[in-house]
């Protein structure tokens, strides 16, 4: 009995020492893992930034125009046109579908 | 005798220990109670580590969620120089990482100070080579910079914050209190090695972040905006230019421009005058563009009707022992042509039957002389003086747009008004206040200001306004497939130095919404100073138009002249 009993509390203070030296290293490795979520929320964030900066409407109007020759349309360029099926009559009840057309780019056979 | 001197001997044992014990006891007296506060103390500094933390600034998107406004953790560079072996070769390591010149940074590493701050907020690229060295007595600390990603896109509405974060200007400033995050204290346990460790009981809990803003602004409707008035303010080499694109229905403001423009990112060396938001700070006089309000509250208080008949003086009126000219010599013309050629002694006509409490009623009541109260810092409140203080000819001159200054977001604000069927909106440009995982904490709805004339006499005056872009002075803002209604204006600027109406200086403007007959946008542009051409229907009305029909495209809006694709390739 005597030698159970002191079995029994060696394993409790076993249970206890091995507990906290458990803790402490779980403490280091979330400290670990912390600093990386911390990297690489500032990756993320700088990359944020940057893909917001490269596609600014502005730059890509600067690039379309400076280094692939494109120009916005000029006044009357752009047409609104209706789509409508052949055998569907005008109706109030057809809903339009809009398509925009540059009136330089129209082709002049077929669609 | 072997017996007594063993006694003397545990005697002396005995005593030997009472004073090992005596001296144990004594020390820990003097550690445990005597010097306990200081060593507790100390033994604290050791393992326990004080870190204040900010939480980071929330961000500003636009209405479609793209970025505008973000902060980023950035590296700041501090020196220690007593650890400095030498200035001159650290100075000479750094210069080329930080852009700091090199006898200045070894400036500051020679003077006699525990710390020095060398450079802060670098760039992310400058962090990375700067961790590729290691040297004594420098040292980094991650803070938060403010970037802008879009340049000068909407600088002049988001304003820009500080070195330490604070919003300066702009919704930066406005909306401080929403975007700063909150700073916390936070103490660690650390171990020997000074690594950190979170004992049991420990919870840890990061600095609350600060909340973000979304827009009523378009990125796209913004850029185009910019684009056509930066166009228009250099081919008339004016002094400056200012767009609003407001959603007439809402009050929200879906652009404003202004121009020139500046980086955000880039403050320090402009002043006040380059990041001013002039859209509601600047006061002008609007010239005929105030024609529109002065039409509605005469057709309003059946003072008059499109179809009534007036005299035009063959160009010259006399009024208080002044003229009043036109630039056409108008004889008998109804009062929709008075407005569409921008008769002034038709206006002053009509102003002076309507009468000077009534005009000044309807100026209140459109919002002119009083802030519109959109959410922005620094508007102005114009200027609109009290009856009492009006001269024999200011009912005349009022009436004209002259002896009065507005801001373009009033004049914008007050056009939409009609286009809005006579109710005027409080205009504003934040929609929505998220936290920082994006929920909604508040949602900011369109506020009726008043009604301010009815939906029969918005008719009219919309009707007389579509003719000004058909037959008027602004044929220049018609835009194909739609129909447009407006009014320019080309007001004179007071000459400082004489105190009279400048020949030379002129402010040009166009103000009007379109599809006239179901409005999607209510757009004012201003010129400032334009040179050769200063008209407001040959400066103002091309880049209304320009920015109008790009616009509708892009939202979508379907023409008031639906043509089918077969008439389109016929066109072609």
């Amino acid at each position: 009995m005597k030698t159970f009993t002191v079995f029994v509390g060696l394993c409790l203070v076993f249970v206890f020492v091995w507990e906290r030296v458990d803790m402490v290293r779980v403490g280091y490795q979330i400290e670990r893992l912390k600093r990386d979520k911390t990297m690489l929320e500032r990756q993320r964030d700088e990359l944020r930034v940057k893909f917001s900066t490269l596609s600014a409407s502005d730059r890509i109007a600067k690039l379309a125009t400076e280094k692939l020759g494109m120009s916005p349309p000029q006044q009357g360029q752009i047409i609104v046109v209706q789509s409508r099926p052949r055998n569907v009559r005008p109706s109030s009840d057809v809903v339009p579908v809009e398509l925009k057309v540059a009136r330089n780019y129209l082709p002049t056979g077929r669609l | 005798m072997t017996g007594s001197f063993s006694r003397g001997r545990r005697y002396v044992l005995l005593l030997l220990f009472l004073c090992g014990f005596g001296l144990v006891l004594s020390r820990l007296v003097t550690l445990q109670v005597l010097q306990a506060a200081d060593l507790s103390a100390k033994a604290d500094r050791q393992h326990q580590k004080t870190v204040s933390l900010e939480g980071a600034r929330g961000t500003i998107v636009d209405r479609h969620g793209k970025l505008l406004a973000k902060n980023v953790e950035v590296r700041s560079v501090f020196g220690v120089p007593n650890a400095v072996e030498n200035p001159v070769k650290t100075a000479r390591q750094l210069s080329p990482i930080l852009h700091v010149r090199a006898d200045e940074l070894e400036r500051k590493l020679r003077q006699n100070r525990s710390f020095v701050w060398l450079a802060r907020k670098l760039d992310p690229e400058q962090g990375r080579r700067l961790d590729l060295l290691s040297i004594d007595g420098i040292g980094v600390v991650m803070e938060g910079r403010r970037f802008y990603p879009k340049g000068p896109l909407l600088a002049h509405v988001l304003g820009f914050s500080g070195m330490d974060g604070e919003g300066l200007e702009g919704i930066e400033h406005r909306y401080e209190s929403y975007l700063h995050g909150e700073k916390q204290t936070m103490v660690l346990q650390r171990d020997g090695k000074g690594r950190t460790v979170f004992p049991k009981g420990m919870t840890e809990r990061g600095p609350t972040p600060g909340h973000g803003l979304t827009l009523t602004i378009d990125e796209v409707i913004q850029s185009l905006a910019e684009r056509e008035l930066e166009d228009a303010v250099g081919r008339a080499q004016a002094k400056s230019g200012t767009m609003i694109v407001l959603d007439p229905k809402s009050g929200a403001v879906l652009a404003m421009a202004v121009s020139p423009r500046f980086d955000p990112n880039a403050v320090s060396a402009l002043g006040p005058d380059r990041w001013r938001n002039r859209a509601l700070t600047d006061a002008y006089e609007p010239g005929s563009t105030m024609k529109t309000m002065m039409a509605a509250a005469a057709i309003e208080e059946r003072v008059v009707r499109p179809n009534t008949m007036v005299f035009g003086e063959h160009g010259h009126m006399t009024v208080a022992n002044t003229v009043i000219h036109d630039h056409e010599r108008l004889g008998w013309v109804s009062f929709a042509q008075v407005i569409q050629k921008s008769s002034n002694i038709g206006a002053a006509k009509t102003g002076m039957a309507l009468g000077e409490q009534r005009l000044y009623r309807y100026l209140q009541a459109f919002g002119f002389g009083q802030r519109t109260e959109i959410d922005l810092p620094g508007e102005g409140v114009g200027l609109v003086r009290n009856p009492k203080d009006w001269g024999r000819r200011s009912v005349a001159s009022i009436s004209m747009g002259q002896e009065i200054g507005v801001t373009p977001l009033q004049m914008v604000s007050a056009v939409a008004s009609i286009a809005n069927g006579g109710v005027l909106m409080k205009p504003y440009v934040v929609s929505e206040i998220r936290d920082a995982d994006g929920h909604i904490l508040r949602r900011i709805s369109p506020q009726v200001k008043r009604r301010v004339i009815s939906p029969e006499t918005a008719r009219s005056v919309t009707k007389i306004l579509e003719g000004v872009i058909t037959d008027g002075t602004g044929t220049k803002a018609a835009i194909h497939g739609f129909r447009v209604a407006g009014k320019t204006g080309t007001a004179q600027k007071i000459d400082p130095r004489t105190g009279t109406y400048s020949a030379t200086r002129f402010v040009a403007s166009f103000t009007g919404y379109v599809p006239a007959d179901s409005p999607q946008l209510a757009m004012i542009v201003v010129i400032d100073e334009p040179q050769g051409d200063a008209w407001g229907g040959a400066v103002a009305a091309p880049v209304f138009s320009r920015v109008g029909e790009q616009v509708l495209s892009y939202l979508g809006v379907p023409s008031n002249e639906p043509v089918t694709l077969a008439m389109a390739l016929r066109k072609s």
